[in-house]
């Protein structure tokens, strides 16, 4: 008789708050697992973009994340094409989709949480049935 | 100084003096040739467009912003104001679409007032209120920015009463001043404690002083200021009423420039917002309640000022929730498209009035599509670009705006407001264009109906083509400082298009019922709230006046009086002897036992004191 909520818009707002609302992870704290568990090897994500090139270029601090790179090519893209304002789509895109993919990593980390936090308790009323 | 910051403080001056100069030449006595308005007045604002384009140009080439401090007016040891001129990318954006609109509502006033005897000093006026209006933009001190701020309040003022023999204008005139005045409060208050706690009005300093501070009450007063000025919830009733003033007027300050005023305050201070979640979220629920309220109210009325007027500032609850959502970019977006299309439908109203001799009514219009087609397309225009229909000026600023606040992790009642307003929107904009544009007119025959004239046509022309590539013009030049989020699923990107498209379709069935004969019995509860604006003016402007002037009266004629009269003078010397005297004299009765007992008893007491 479980309601099944997955691809519903808005689903992990009734999980969080309704159905499940001890397992369900916050976005705002950090995550309780390690990063590592479950995984045989993993890196932590690199820079491209180096301080110096993000400092030269005056970025906000909020725009130096993962994908700086691409907004410093776009900038620079911009700057050297102007007037021509129509000129630097691919560029554009490239950053949209680096910002894209960092978006689908952060679902993806989130759904990770909310499957451990789900076995975590499958663990724990196992044993207490035991 | 490097040549371009040299070349911007120059376009600037050489801004300020073009504007200032046609004013200034009023004050010779000689009279000014019959066509000084579109000579004089409307060329210096054109050549001063022109030159402006200049720090624009600099800045999107070079990405070049300057702050040149050129003139120190009152210095003290520790405080210093000076003459300080900002160049950054919002007032280099700003002022040229400013002087652009203006160009374009001069050039629209110099038909709308020719039969006014004293149109000279009505663009004396316009021209002095956009010197107001660019010197609060580009201030880079909140002294600057203050004068500025009154500057722009009291043209108001002036401009609204245009018409003083008209009460109903002096009231609207005095509603304007008396609510920009609560608003000034606050901006006082903010003045004040920075000046007290971070010890400098200069922008910069303010910013790098302010890092660990609480600002919660600067903050407060900063949103209390742009409350009064750009007409949020609480302070708004003035914008309608300012209606009063003539349609340039309208088209100038109340739906561009000066009511941008207060977001643009906002928008200066933003590096002191977004560090306080209080004062951010104030900023969203009051946007959302005033975007929400004001298109409720523009749904019922019947004159076609009012309704763009509460669409004003319904656009303005949405740049106030942008603030709240953290995104100052976004809302001077909106800003900027805003004035095109906003100023644009003023006009089209006032072509359209003058040309009905005067009818403001949509009621008593009809068909204007058939006899004046340029001005009504225009409307049509406009009213797309309002609605956000996409890649029309308004999409950019607006989707983007709907976008942002549906991706946030917020408040989902703000969210709700907004959304429903933005069907508001696309609903009322509909009523304008039926009831203006489409059936059959419901005016005399005999009306000036003229529209062919080049005054008319090329104010209008030039501001339809700001409303379609404006937005495409300025989002593919300006790089985005804050990272927009693109990721969402299918229904919140196209929320913004299907609530506007079922406001429009729920607008078309509604419009569509007025030519049947199935009438249902009215709810007349809701249109009652509506029309009558939520019956806020009705409840607050006989209210609270009465209420403080009965409290002044009863404080100076009843408390004082009474405090120094019976409270401390001499009626207090009188209650407070009273009890005295009246034991005293009730002892004193002529009873020899009274007298005996008194006698014994003060013997007895001294026999004591003299024994111990």
């Amino acid at each position: 008789q479980r309601v099944n909520l997955s691809g519903v818009m808005g689903a992990h707002l009734v999980r969080r708050y309704v159905t499940e609302p001890d397992t369900e992870p916050d976005p705002a704290r950090k995550y309780e697992f390690d990063p590592q568990f479950g995984f045989p090897e993993r890196k932590e994500r690199e820079m491209v973009a180096s301080q110096e090139q993000m400092n030269l270029a005056q970025l906000p601090l909020e725009q130096r994340d993962y994908c700086a790179q691409y907004l410093l090519k776009l900038m620079k893209c911009k700057r050297d094409n102007w007037p021509n304002f129509l000129a630097c789509k691919h560029e554009r895109h490239d950053w949209d989709y680096c910002e894209h993919q960092d978006y689908v990593m952060r679902m993806k980390e989130y759904e990770r949480e909310r499957r451990l936090q789900l076995r975590k308790k499958r663990i724990e009323a196992q044993a207490e049935a035991a | 100084m490097t040549s371009t910051s040299l070349t911007m403080a120059s376009s600037l001056i050489i801004i300020f003096t073009l504007l200032s100069y046609p004013v200034l030449t009023t004050l010779a006595p000689k009279p000014r040739r019959p066509d000084w308005a579109l000579s004089h007045a409307k060329t210096a604002v054109k050549l001063a467009f022109f030159i402006s384009l200049l720090p624009l140009f600099l800045f999107l080439n070079e990405g070049a912003e300057t702050i040149v401090t050129s003139w120190s007016w009152m210095n003290t040891g520790t405080f210093d104001i000076n003459i300080s001129l900002k160049f950054d990318h919002y007032s280099t954006i700003f002022t040229p679409i400013a002087l652009y609109v203006t160009w374009s509502i001069l050039e629209f006033a110099s038909w709308y007032m020719h039969s006014d005897p004293h149109m000279n000093r009505f663009f004396k006026y316009l021209l002095i209120f956009l010197i107001a209006m660019i010197v609060l933009v580009t201030a880079n001190n909140m002294f600057q920015l203050f004068i500025g701020w009154e500057g722009v309040g009291i043209m108001s003022f002036l401009l609204i009463g245009w018409w003083h023999g008209r009460a109903d204008a002096n009231t609207a005139a005095l509603q304007a001043v008396v609510y920009n005045r609560v608003g000034d409060i606050g901006l006082i208050l903010a003045m004040a404690w920075m000046a007290m706690n971070l010890n400098s009005w200069e922008m910069q300093q303010m910013f790098a002083a302010s890092k660990n501070l609480d600002l919660t009450l600067p903050l407060l007063g900063l949103i209390l200021a742009a409350t009064g000025k750009s007409a949020q919830f609480g302070l708004h009733p003035w914008l309608p009423s300012a209606m009063e003033g003539p349609t340039p007027v309208s088209a100038l300050l109340h739906s561009s420039t000066m009511v941008v005023a207060g977001i643009f305050l906002l928008i200066r201070m933003s590096p002191l917002l977004e560090t306080n979640p209080a004062a951010l979220t104030i900023c969203l629920c009051l946007g959302a309640l005033t975007t929400l309220f004001t298109a409720t109210c523009a749904l019922t009325q019947n004159d076609i000022k009012k309704i763009v007027a509460f669409s004003t500032s319904s656009q303005l609850g949405l740049m106030m929730v942008t603030i709240g959502l953290n995104q100052p970019q976004l809302a001077f977006l909106h800003i900027c498209t805003h004035a095109f299309f906003k100023a644009m439908l003023f006009l089209c109203s006032g072509s359209i009035i003058h040309s009905l001799n005067d009818e403001q009514d949509i009621r008593k219009m009809g068909g204007m599509h058939h006899l004046t087609p340029f001005t009504s397309s225009c409307l049509t225009i406009g009213s797309l670009a309002l609605t956000g229909t996409p890649f029309l000026a308004g999409f950019f600023s607006k989707d983007a705006i709907i976008e942002a606040l549906n991706t946030s992790h917020l408040n989902a009642w703000a969210l709700t407001m907004t959304l429903i307003a933005t069907s508001f929107t696309a609903i009322y904009s509909l009523r304008v264009i039926f009831f203006v544009s489409m059936g059959f007119p419901r005016f005399n025959p005999l009306s000036p109906i003229n529209e062919n004239n080049p005054t008319v046509i090329n104010p209008i022309k030039r501001l339809a083509w700001g409303s379609i590539i404006a937005g495409l013009l300025i989002t593919s030049n300006i790089s985005p400082l804050k990272t927009p989020v693109m990721t969402m699923p299918p229904l919140l990107k196209l929320a913004a298009l299907i609530v506007t498209i079922s406001g429009l379709l729920i607008a078309l069935e509604l419009a569509s019922l007025t030519s049947m004969q199935y009438k249902p019995t009215p709810r007349l509860t809701p249109h009652h709230f509506s029309n009558m604006l939520g019956f806020f003016p009705t409840l607050i402007h006989r209210l609270t006046p009465k209420l403080n002037l009965a409290l002044g009266q009863m404080i100076a004629s009843q408390t004082i009086d009474q405090t120094w009269l019976e409270k401390t003078g001499p009626k207090a010397t009188f209650s407070s002897n009273l009890p005295l005297i009246t034991t005293t004299s009730n002892a004193q009765q002529g009873f020899i036992k009274t007298y005996l007992t008194l006698f014994l008893m003060s013997l007895i007491i001294a026999a004591l004191a003299f024994i111990d």
